[in-house]
């Protein structure tokens, strides 16, 4: 099973989310609330991915990020925020987030995202292995 | 502050366009039929708008976000505090009248609509007006309208007795929902904004 790390300063999106991924086969390990807690968690817990606001007090979600993936590059952290801006996108893709999901999002979106990037990961062990 | 009719038209228009946005998110989120329409924009004087926010006595719940970027800009987003038990159960897919009293739920619910219709407003006067503005993270209040109008305009009504002011309504599941939804931005770098756009103002 699949273990995620949840992070956003609202308690009630990581709810929502926790539910949402329960329901269909995650594992939550860990939440937090800010950039600086997520890599902190993420060191601890060694996450399978994390799903990550922007806009979070102390540290943002974009430092999160990178402080995440300065430790381990293959860490897979995907986006979740209400900022639907150019400059914000390419911020966050230029700095090695996975995938990029606009709140208020469908759940199918939330659940096919995790899908394709935990997807992506077994045509690259079956391509490896031929 | 000065404004010509055509700045206001455009100051109409922009407002329009980012609450239909926020407006769109807002049902989306709440996975019902949310509608938030804009009443009025307005040049406001200062000590007459707090007069009549002081009129209001009810115990309110309230989000204020600031945002950074090249037009410095504040949103309030408040409503009586029984309103937002309503808001919560939509939120959290939950039957009506299952929140009763204020809770750590009913306030984190507030702080994520207020991220959520700062972001979505940002988004539209980003895209559409060429601004460059991110909301800060948003701080949750409990108090009187008054109060919290006053704290939402202290910074400017020390540079201006006058501010620009964008006011809204709410419907709700179609019943209307007595929420505020202030935004004002900073006259100086919105007056910018408007030049930038070929406004004369």
């Amino acid at each position: 099973m699949k273990k995620i790390l949840i992070v956003d300063d609202a308690k009630v999106i990581r709810m929502l989310i926790k539910r949402l991924l329960t329901q269909h086969g995650y594992q939550v390990a860990g939440e937090a609330g800010n950039g600086r807690e997520a890599f902190e968690k993420y060191k601890e817990l060694r996450p399978d991915a994390v799903t990550m606001d922007i806009i979070m007090p102390e540290v943002d979600g974009i430092q999160g990020l990178k402080d995440i993936l300065a430790f381990d590059k293959q860490a897979k952290v995907i986006i979740i925020s209400a900022i639907d801006q150019r400059d914000s996108l390419t911020d966050a893709i230029r700095n090695g987030a996975t995938d990029y999901v606009v709140k208020p999002f469908e759940d199918d979106r939330m659940i096919s995202t995790l899908n394709n990037i935990f997807s992506e990961d077994k045509k690259d062990a079956v391509g490896s292995k031929q | 502050m000065n404004i010509t009719h055509d700045g206001m038209r455009v100051v109409e228009i922009m407002s329009r366009l980012s609450i239909d946005r926020a407006s769109r998110a807002l049902s989306k989120t709440l996975r019902t039929g949310a509608m938030i329409s804009l009443s009025s924009v307005y040049i406001a004087d200062l000590s007459e708008t707090t007069e009549k926010m002081n009129d209001d006595l009810r115990e309110m719940t309230g989000v204020m976000v600031d945002f950074k970027g090249n037009v410095g800009c504040k949103l309030l987003f408040m409503l009586p505090v029984n309103g937002s038990f309503i808001l919560t159960d939509l939120f959290l897919r939950q039957p009506a009248g299952t929140t009763k009293e204020y809770n750590e739920f009913t306030e984190s619910v507030i702080q994520e609509l207020g991220n959520i219709l700062a972001s979505h407003v940002s988004n539209a006067l980003v895209s559409d007006f060429d601004a460059t503005l991110i909301p800060e993270p948003p701080h949750v209040h409990n108090d009187y309208a008054g109060v919290m109008f006053s704290n939402l305009v202290m910074e400017q009504g020390m540079m201006d007795d006058k501010l620009l002011l964008m006011e809204t309504k709410f419907e709700i599941c179609k019943n209307e929902l007595e929420c505020y939804l202030f935004l004002v931005p900073e006259t100086t770098s919105f007056m910018k904004l408007l030049d930038n756009i070929g406004v004369k103002v």
